[in-house]
């Protein structure tokens, strides 16, 4: 088997205003086999997407290629002009993006969308063309597919419009296929069923598959080689079974740690600081965020050095670096103590009305919550979870069932709740995004919760209230006087968390508030949600699609599924022993690292 | 980047994050800066120009009737033998300062009533669009006609009838901003800490459509002073010997051919104020294009 694409040397830089360039990518060599998955690892803004789509002569808009070649079977991408490169676009390299939802036309039916690059590049028309359609549909698992052809975008769910943009990409029998966290974003039975589809098409059609994602412990069950990137530069090669079982760049190995297990009571460990902005040419990128970090490490830039055979890392400790990865603390430590129930949901239903149509998405769910225990409620998007979290903090009246805090009926709304009730009751967001006005700055966002709700500090205390706050999410006090937008998304959830604690809740309830991080932030997070509910005694509501998260966290979980408790007990043992079966599919849609299975 | 780059900063700051504010992009745009010097120039001259007037405004007979430029008289007299220049100066103050506050009244109840409707949603917002549905249907001119045929004319009656043609005009545009800002979370968290209505809509809705309702203040007071100035010629506001420069235009026009500058001068002071207002409109919804891409709009 020849290599189908060769990247050789690839550096790609951004023009700034003054003339120079930012280098973000630097001498990047990676082969494309046909057949085969090559998974590209790493935290966003490592460079991995950059590097995918500059290798097959993509350039955004301000970037430059520096150097280096990408040959398609022999001939340089990046030497070609657009117009050539056009046509070999869709043809011969096909790209699948993050989000299909905005990747296919919502006003085209998904059949013409189909058929746009098979008459194209491939001249099909009449039954030919339609026989490929339905071939592909089917191919992809997409149920009807002549019905299908008709239908818009926004009739199919996530997960079928990422098979019908994989069927779109497949169209022309691609040699190259580059996948871009194609599976981030949707549900994990879903996501499983979309990995298991990748893998078996691309050994069918034996395309050469780039597949970028920062989850390792997905890379690792599906990709065949795996490339592990920071600061944009490979820091790590080798096949996927060794670099999830024995990782010896420290970021492979933190990056691992910062996995949640579904499968074992493992805690996370995050990884402080965030990746750089550019590349490091005179020390190693990662030593500052490093645990294991010696003087050599910043005299010069490591070189991509073979450990043992067909495994290379770009460490100047790789050989004498344990190759486990860090196990962290326990996270799930606390148990309800009290008897007594601090928040009592009593068969809570909730609907949404529109003009005379109403469509109930929590139907009577029931539970407690005791003093300073964290309870995970896990259940798949549109299944009521949030909506339930709504209801309890009072912004979603519920039509049925009632909402008890220590023993006393809640208001259905928030604004008729006493004050005390509200205090109590803290929420944070999925995303920090939304839930920090920007135009507010971070001091004024954490201050009005103290102004509102905390009578022990008198009105000249406040900033120093706000900055005590500021230290406990471990930001520097100087970020009261920034705003969101300078912020980073961890960062930014940071304040989210701090503005919940400022009004000192007694329960705190969190909606998916890792989701949309990555997964070494999202470990940060985590331990710092555990760290202050333990030190301030609050109870914590957790909210989850992600069942190793809840895990990692909960003590006690609830599983819900299209507005019903199915499964509801300890954390430990609904996980050890699942006895619904929804529960049981959820368990094992769920990618697992090798290395921590047979630990 | 070296070692002591990446340490450096605990809380990196994205300069290109960094908003600039309004009064320097407008200070930036060609429009701008032509905008804002216009628009000061005007401001001086009907602030402060009546003290340089030559002669009294209203005062007859200064110099011969309805006469072309002269040494005494630079711009001419009018058909009473008014100065021209004089009455140019000291006339300006009510075509800034009607459209001014009508506008302004225009905003706190349209804009308040606009918001308060895409805040609350449902059976409120139901009567208020309906509301302004109602008044956009009507011509402007006619509704000014009806009341001010009605109840006779005044500074304030036209201040408040201008008013009414704008209130459905910014209800409607702060009505839709403000339905774009409240599906954010943090509208919904500051609901959970049980905020007022009116203090959620000022702190939690308002910076955040500030922009564009600074933007539309700008682009409403250049209608508004076209329509003040067309009521004063039209005979609907100011009345005779007011030297208002729409009621100038009107008394000028008959003799246009014989004294121009009677009729130019305040037409021409009309057209420097709603330009100046127009290029600075401009340069803020730039302002704002720019940044709303950068999701970085600041005032």
């Amino acid at each position: 088997m020849t290599t189908a694409l060769q990247i050789d040397g690839l550096s790609v830089g951004y023009a700034r205003a003054d003339g120079s360039v930012n280098l973000v990518v630097k001498d990047v060599d990676l082969a494309l086999e046909p057949g085969t998955i090559l998974g590209l690892a790493g935290e966003s803004g490592c460079g991995k997407s950059t590097s995918a789509l500059a290798a097959v002569g993509y350039r955004s808009p301000g970037s430059r290629i520096v150097g280096g070649r990408s040959l398609l079977d022999g001939v340089d991408l990046l030497a070609l002009p657009l117009a050539e490169l056009r046509s070999l676009w869709a043809r011969r390299i096909a790209y699948v993006a993050q989000n299909a939802a905005t990747a296919l036309n919502p006003a085209l039916p998904i059949g013409r969308q189909l058929a746009q690059p098979l008459v194209r590049h491939l001249g099909l028309r009449g039954e030919e063309l339609r026989a490929r359609q339905l071939e592909l549909l089917e191919q992809v698992g997409l149920p009807d597919p002549p019905g299908a052809l008709a239908r818009y975008p926004h009739q199919f769910s996530g997960g079928q419009q990422q098979r019908i943009a994989i069927a779109i990409a497949l169209s022309c029998r691609p040699r190259v296929l580059i996948l871009d966290e194609p599976t981030t974003g949707l549900d994990v039975t879903t996501q499983a069923r979309i990995s298991a589809l990748l893998r078996t098409l691309v050994s069918e059609t034996g395309v050469a598959t780039l597949y970028v994602s920062h989850d390792l412990a997905l890379l690792g069950t599906i990709a065949d080689r795996m490339a592990v990137m920071y600061g944009g530069e490979i820091v790590e090669a080798s096949s996927a079974r060794a670099v999830t079982r024995r990782p010896r760049h420290p970021y492979s190995q933190a990056l691992l740690g910062a996995v949640p297990s579904a499968h074992r009571p493992r805690a996370v460990a995050g990884i402080p600081g965030r990746p750089p902005s550019s590349v490091s040419l005179d020390a190693c990128a990662f030593a500052p965020r490093c645990a294991h970090v010696v003087p050599d490490c910043t005299l010069a830039r490591p070189e991509l050095r073979e450990i043992e055979a067909d495994h290379v890392a770009r460490c100047v400790r790789a050989e004498e670096l344990a190759p486990q990865p860090n196990q962290g603390t326990v996270l799930a430590a606390r148990t309800a103590a009290a008897p007594e129930p601090l928040l009592e949901v009593i068969d809570v239903c909730c609907e949404y009305r529109h003009r005379r149509t109403s469509h109930v998405v929590v139907r009577g769910v029931s539970l407690a919550v005791h003093p300073g225990e964290t309870v995970g409620v896990v259940g798949e998007s549109g299944s009521g979870k949030s909506t339930l979290l709504r209801a309890i903090v009072g912004l979603h009246a519920p039509s049925a069932g009632s909402i008890r805090l220590r023993g006393e009926e809640l208001a259905p709304t928030a604004v008729k709740r006493p004050r005390a009730v509200r205090r109590e009751l803290q929420i944070v967001f999925q995303n920090a995004e939304s839930s920090l006005n920007p135009r507010h700055a971070v001091g004024d966002l954490v201050g009005r919760p103290v102004r509102l709700f905390r009578d022990d500090v008198a009105r000249a205390e406040e900033p120093r209230a706000v900055a005590e706050l500021l230290e406990a999410v471990k930001l520097p006090r100087s970020v009261a006087n920034r705003y969101p937008a300078e912020l980073s998304g961890g960062q930014k959830q940071r304040v989210a968390l701090a503005r919940a604690f400022a009004a000192r809740p007694s329960l705190l309830l969190c909606d998916e508030v890792t989701s949309s991080l990555d997964v070494s932030v999202q470990a940060t997070v985590l331990e710092l949600l555990a760290e202050l509910a333990l030190q301030l005694d609050t109870a914590v509501v957790f909210v989850s699609h992600d069942l190793a998260v809840v895990r990692t966290i909960a003590t006690r979980a609830l599983v819900v599924r299209d507005g019903e408790v199915c499964e509801q007990g300890e954390t430990e043992r609904l996980f050890l022993a699942p006895s619904h079966p929804y529960t049981q599919e959820l368990l094992s849609s769920i990618p697992e690292p090798a290395a921590t299975s047979a630990a | 980047m070296t070692t002591a780059d990446v340490l450096a900063p605990v809380v990196p700051v994205d300069e290109e994050a960094r908003a600039t504010p309004a009064w320097r992009t407008v200070l930036n745009t060609i429009e701008g800066r032509i905008g804002l010097a216009v628009g000061a120039l005007m401001l001086l001259l009907i602030a402060f120009g009546r003290f340089f007037a030559p002669y009294s405004p209203n005062e007859l007979g200064v110099g011969p009737r309805t006469q072309g430029p002269s040494a005494e008289h630079v711009f001419g007299t009018d058909s009473l033998g008014r100065d021209v220049l004089s009455r140019f100066l000291s006339g300006g103050d009510m075509i800034l300062l009607v459209p001014l506050l009508s506008v302004v009244l225009a905003f706190l109840v349209g804009g308040g009533l606009g918001m308060f409707g895409g805040y609350r949603r449902g059976r409120a917002d139901l009567v208020i669009t309906r509301t302004f549905d109602l008044l956009l249907t009507l011509p402007p001119l006619l509704i000014v006609l009806v009341i001010i045929a009605g109840i006779g004319s005044s500074t304030a009656v036209l201040v408040v009838t201008a008013a009414l043609v704008f209130v459905p005009r910014v209800g409607r545009l702060l009505r839709g901003a403000t339905q774009a800002v409240v599906t954010n979370d943090y509208v919904a968290a500051a609901q959970a800490r049980g905020e007022r209505t009116a203090a959620i809509i000022l702190r939690e809705v308002l910076p955040n459509i500030a922009a564009s309702a600074i933007a539309e203040f700008a682009l409403r007071l250049t209608y508004a002073i076209i329509f003040v100035a067309t009521l004063n010629f039209l005979g609907l506001g100011a009345q005779p010997p007011n030297p208002n420069w729409g009621l100038m235009v009107a008394e000028g026009r008959t003799y246009i051919a014989i004294s121009p500058w009677a009729t130019l001068l305040p037409a021409a002071g009309i057209a420097a104020l709603s330009i100046a207002t127009n290029l600075i409109a401009d340069a803020l919804t730039r302002h704002i294009a720019r940044d709303t891409a950068r999701g970085t709009v600041t005032l």
